[in-house]
Order: structure tokens, then C-alpha cells, then sequence
């Protein structure tokens, strides 16, 4: 029999990776469409937990209303986002210059300013310290499992991931704007020839991926009860971690590995200080770079 | 045009004459210490910018985590100063190498990633050294930091002067930027450049590129790592908090806001990106917010930057005569 504390540092390291699943799903929906890495990524999910907290003290309203309004909020980013960290980098519309480096680095940098003007500016109007939640939405009563206690968050957490990750996947296999998304991923200028809108194709990334980062953001924030803001910062970190080892453009491949990340951090925190616990993930990254440099679930890219 | 001129040696002159004369007459006038750190400040990021500008901006590769060797620098300074007693003289080259030393073996077996996996790798070394410095409580304090109060001590003399301290970081300072403009500005940066052009090409023409990134890679941590010693003596404290992500990226939005592949961009961007805060103080902390505007606004209305790579090149084109032939100077150089 398994020692019931090593259970429990499994279900923390799940739930942990769960949400880096959900981050890493933004990260690698956005990179599979332009080629680029969103780096205000984590703002989003910043932004999310603050929408969601605001709403809260503002209205008080039930649970599951917060979520809704907080991923109505998180794909009003995602478009927000697009317009103008992206599109006006977008000036030419030829495959060559969709997958050039300058339009990679540009986009990099410009969604990196919007980070910093975002975070700055949160950190101006709410001071950067944690800002307090009422005690009522805190999502962290604990339930007894037998040897193994978890808390309500946990489950919420897993059930909305499980939604959100069960949706995305009917929608991208399913649906006309997921065939949209998949092929414009797949092939920017020939999903323009065939007729599909690659602008609007890009916005629903755009929105879908920040819904679900923005999501993560608030549970997340009422998980832990804590919501600053550069709390977006380390999942980010995490998540792009995730999307590399998974092979970039493969979204279950980034899911897998997010929790993979997830459970051998919780799990490295029983040998190690969790101080250190962050090396991990790092340190899987490096493996990965050096012996599978196409990501553990990648389909075969020209060069890395 | 004379000789003279033609060569690029006023402009020369005239940075010099500013670094070694204005600036010290302006600090000594107002002589207040705040304005003397400062100064060291911007060349110090001057200093960082430029090492990045042959990883990034000639050689083309995205480096995020620069940041890490200039902390590896700035904590072998510190520690050399106070666990060993060993002082600015054996401090600050030992900074260099050790960081040199480090980014070589890491660069082994990382360099022959290319585009956003090598950028991922260096974010991925710079968190772990970053992690390192803040979690090895027994050599590095931990997050508390180091104190350094040794001051530099030159050959027995023991400089107290705010600027003594100003001339000892500005000459450091001149004699990496020359050394890093020689190598870029030289055959070997136009090797660095065919790798950043097209790496498979320059690899089929003969250039050795895995090796050539090693080394780029190597010289640009070498001096991270002796600014970080002249950080670690000019504010007499270390502390992990400086050597993040967030200052890998400042030294990354200097090089893009100056001009991406350009020496004297990058320079540019360093001393505006930390005098634009310093101006702007007035606004209290919405500062970091403008910061990201001026990125933002910079990348969107200027993407060749402040001073760019062509015009950096028909200048020093200029300077080396005939010697680089009449190749066309309207010619698009740059990110393609």
C-alpha cells in the first residue's frame, strides 16, 4: 500500500498541473495558429483572477456566474489583445512573412510591452501586495477520501478542466471554426485560398486561448486565496514549459505534459524544499531541448 | 568630406568627450550620490546591452536569459570581496571568466538548438541560475543578498570618490564596448551575421557554426559577468532579485528599442530605457507603465529602432574605407 502522504502530494501536484494544463492550452492554441509565443499570456491569466475578484466584491454573486463572467472577460482579452499586439504586425498576409522571423520577434516583444503595461498597471491601481477574497468563495473546504484528504477546489478545478478540455476538443474536431482554427495552424495561405477568414479565425484563437487562461486565473485565485499581480508569472512560465515538451503545436501532447510537470513537482517537494522545486521543471526542459528536441508528443518538424 | 571625418572619428570623439568630461563635470557640479549611481548605472546597462547585441543582435540569437551571467558576475565579485578578501583587482576579472566559464558549459550541449528552442533553453538556464542564487542559502545568503562594503581598491589606492568610482566604470566600461564593437564590426561579426542571415548556408560555406555560437555565447557571458562585478562594487549589494527574468528582458527591450543588430543602438536603448524611469520619477509609479508604452510604441512605429543596424553598418563602412568594397549601401540588412 502506498503511503496515503504520497497520495496526497499526488492529488496536489494533479490539480497544480491541471491548471497548468489549462495555460498551456492558451500557449500552444495560440503558437499552433501564428507561429509566435503569446508572452502576455500570464497577464491574462493575472487579469482573470482580478475581473473575477472585482465582480465579487462588486455583486457577490453565486460561483458559477464568476466563472462565466470572468471567461466572457478572458476572451474580451484575447480579442483586445489581438488587436493590438498583434494585428498591426500583421501587415502582410504571404506564407513567408506569416512564418518570418521578424514578425515573430516583433509580436514577441509587442505582447511583452503589453505584459508590462498591464501588470505595472495593475500593480498601480491595486498596490502589489494580495488582495483579500471573501472567505465565502475560497474553493478550499476540505473533503476526506479515505486516507486522503483533498479540498473542493481540487474537484472544481478537475471538472472545469475537464469541461473546458472536452469542449475544446469537440470544437476543434467538430465544428466549422474549429476546422477553421486546425487548418489555418496547419497551413496559414492555403486556408486563405480555400476561403476561410484567417483574421477571424485568429481573433477565436485568440479568444478561446484567453477564456481558458483567464478561467485558470480565477480559480486558481480562489484556490489559494491569493490574487496579486504578478501571480501570472510562474504558471506562464510553467505553461510555455509544457507546450515546448509536448511539441509546440500538439495540444494534447501540452496537456500531457503539463501534468506531468504538475505531478513530479508535487512530488519532488516531498524530497526537496519546494524552493527548489521549480528546478524541476526547468530542469525537464533542458532534458527535453538536449535528447527529444521535437517535444515528447511532437509531430516531426524540419529542424529544431 | 575629409578624411577625418569620413572615418566616424568625430562621433567617436565626441561620445567620449561626453563620457569622460561632460557627464563628470555635470555629476561633480550637482554632486549628489543619487546622480553618480545613476551614471554608473547606465554604464553598466550600456555594457550589458552591448554583450547582448553579439548573442542577439549580430548573431541572431534570441537570449532571454542574459541576466543570469551578469548575476553570476555580480555574486563572484561579491563573494570574492567578502568570504575571500580578495578585492576589485582579482574580483573583477575572476567575475568574467567565471561567467564565461559557465555559459560554456552550458552552451555545449544547448547550442545546436535553433529559432524558439534555443530561446526556451537560455529562459530555462537563466531561471535555474536565478533559482540557484536564491535558494543556496549556504554560499549565496539566500534572498537576503550580499553587502559588499570593500569599496574598489586599486593597486592600494582605496577609491572613495564617488567619481573615481564613475572614471573606474566609465574605462572598464569604454574597453568592453571597443572590444565588443571590434567584434562585430570585423569579419568575425560578419560571420556572426551569416549565421543570423541563413545558419544552414554559412554552415555549407565553410563557417564552423555550432562553434561560432559557443563562442559568441561565451564572450557575451564573459561580459555580463564583468558588469555584474562592476554592479556588485559601484551599489555595494547583491541581491537574486536583480538578476531575473524581468532584467533579462529589460537588456532585451534596450537592444530592440535601439535598434535590433546595432552596436550603437544598443547603447542608445540602454541609456534611455534606464534615464526614462530616473526622468520620469515625477509620476510616481506609473513609470514601469510608461516603460512598456515607450517598448510598445517603439516596436510598433519603429521597428528598425532608434539608430539601426544600417545606418550602424554604412557608418563603420565608412570607417574601414575601401577595405569593405562598394557594396551597395541601400541594401536591406536586418531581422528578415
Amino acid at each position: 500500500m502506498i503511503d496515503p502522504y504520497y497520495l496526497q502530494q499526488l492529488a496536489i501536484g494533479l490539480s497544480q498541473g491541471v491548471i497548468y494544463a489549462l495555460m498551456a492550452i492558451g500557449f500552444t492554441l495560440i503558437f499552433g495558429v501564428l507561429n509566435v509565443v503569446n508572452f502576455a499570456h500570464g497577464e491574462v491569466y493575472t487579469l482573470g483572477a482580478f475581473v473575477g475578484l472585482l465582480f465579487i466584491t462588486a455583486f457577490a454573486p453565486p460561483f458559477l456566474v464568476v466563472l462565466f463572467v470572468v471567461l466572457a472577460a478572458g476572451a474580451a482579452m484575447g480579442v483586445g489583445l489581438e488587436r493590438i499586439a498583434f494585428k498591426p504586425f500583421r501587415r502582410f498576409s504571404d506564407e513567408a512573412s506569416l512564418k518570418s522571423r521578424a514578425m515573430r520577434e516583433s509580436t514577441l516583444m509587442s505582447s511583452l510591452a503589453v505584459s508590462i503595461v498591464a501588470r505595472e498597471g495593475l500593480e498601480f491601481a491595486f498596490g502589489s501586495q494580495m488582495q483579500t477574497l471573501p472567505f465565502d468563495y475560497l474553493i478550499n473546504k476540505p473533503i476526506e477520501l479515505g486516507p486522503v484528504t483533498i479540498v473542493t477546489g481540487d474537484v472544481i478545478i478537475f471538472a472545469v478542466a475537464a469541461i473546458m478540455l472536452g469542449g475544446l476538443q469537440y470544437m476543434l474536431t467538430r465544428t466549422r471554426a474549429g476546422l477553421a482554427i486546425r487548418a489555418v495552424s496547419a497551413n496559414p495561405l492555403g486556408a486563405k485560398y480555400v476561403g476561410i477568414d484567417t483574421d477571424r479565425t485568429i481573433i477565436t484563437t485568440f479568444a478561446l486561448g484567453s477564456m481558458m487562461g483567464a478561467g485558470a486565473g480565477i480559480l486558481v485565485g480562489l484556490y489559494y486565496g491569493a490574487i496579486f499581480p504578478a501571480m501570472g508569472f510562474v504558471p506562464g512560465i510553467k505553461a510555455f514549459v509544457a507546450m515546448v515538451m509536448g511539441g509546440l503545436s500538439s495540444i494534447p501532447g501540452a496537456v500531457v505534459c503539463a501534468l506531468l510537470l504538475g505531478l513530479s513537482e508535487g512530488l519532488a517537494t516531498t524530497f526537496i524544499s519546494s524552493n527548489w522545486a521549480d528546478m524541476v521543471a526547468y530542469g525537464f526542459l533542458i532534458v527535453t531541448l538536449i535528447f527529444f528536441p521535437q517535444g515528447l508528443f511532437g509531430a516531426g518538424r524540419e529542424r529544431v | 568630406m575629409s578624411d577625418f571625418a569620413r572615418k566616424g572619428w568625430i562621433g567617436k570623439i565626441l561620445v567620449l568627450l561626453l563620457v569622460f568630461g561632460l557627464v563628470p563635470a555635470a555629476l561633480a557640479f550637482a554632486g549628489k550620490g543619487y546622480f553618480f549611481q545613476v551614471a554608473n548605472l547606465v554604464l553598466i546597462f550600456a555594457l550589458l546591452a552591448a554583450s547582448l547585441h553579439l548573442v542577439t543582435g549580430a548573431a541572431g540569437l534570441l537570449h532571454l536569459g542574459h541576466a543570469a551571467f551578469y548575476g553570476i558576475g555580480a555574486y563572484v565579485a561579491a563573494l570574492m570581496g567578502t568570504d575571500l578578501k580578495l578585492g576589485f583587482i582579482w574580483g573583477l576579472p575572476a567575475a568574467g571568466l567565471v561567467a564565461a566559464a559557465f555559459a560554456f558549459v552550458v552552451a555545449l550541449p544547448t547550442m545546436r538548438l535553433v529559432s524558439i528552442y534555443f530561446a526556451v533553453a537560455t529562459l530555462a538556464i537563466g531561471q535555474m541560475i536565478n533559482t540557484v542564487l536564491l535558494n543556496w542559502v549556504a554560499v549565496t545568503k539566500g534572498p537576503n543578498g550580499v553587502m559588499l562594503f570593500s569599496g574598489i581598491n586599486l593597486f592600494g589606492f582605496a577609491l572613495k570618490a564617488p567619481l573615481a568610482v564613475y572614471f573606474v566604470v566609465a574605462v572598464l566600461v569604454s574597453l568592453s564596448i571597443f572590444v565588443l564593437h571590434r567584434l562585430s564590426h570585423s569579419y568575425y561579426g560578419n560571420a556572426l551575421r551569416s549565421l543570423r542571415e541563413d545558419d544552414q548556408c554559412a554552415d555549407a560555406m565553410g563557417v564552423n557554426t555550432v562553434r561560432l555560437k559557443i563562442e559568441v555565447f561565451t564572450i557575451s557571458a564573459f561580459f555580463a559577468g564583468v558588469a555584474g562585478a562592476l554592479w556588485a562594487y559601484t551599489t555595494g549589494y547583491v541581491s537574486p532579485n536583480d538578476f531575473g527574468f524581468s532584467t533579462s528582458i529589460l537588456i532585451l527591450a534596450m537592444i530592440v528599442v535601439g535598434g535590433l543588430g546595432s552596436l550603437p543602438g544598443a547603447i542608445i536603448g540602454a541609456v534611455v530605457l534606464i534615464l526614462l524611469p530616473e526622468l520620469l520619477r515625477g509620476l510616481g509609479d506609473l513609470r514601469n507603465v510608461m516603460v512598456g508604452l515607450v517598448m510598445f510604441f517603439s516596436i510598433l512605429f519603429m521597428p528598425k529602432g532608434l539608430f539601426g543596424e544600417v545606418s550602424a553598418l554604412s557608418l563603420v563602412r565608412r570607417g574601414f574605407g575601401l577595405k569593405w568594397g562598394a557594396a551597395p549601401s541601400n541594401r536591406e540588412v536586418g531581422w528578415q
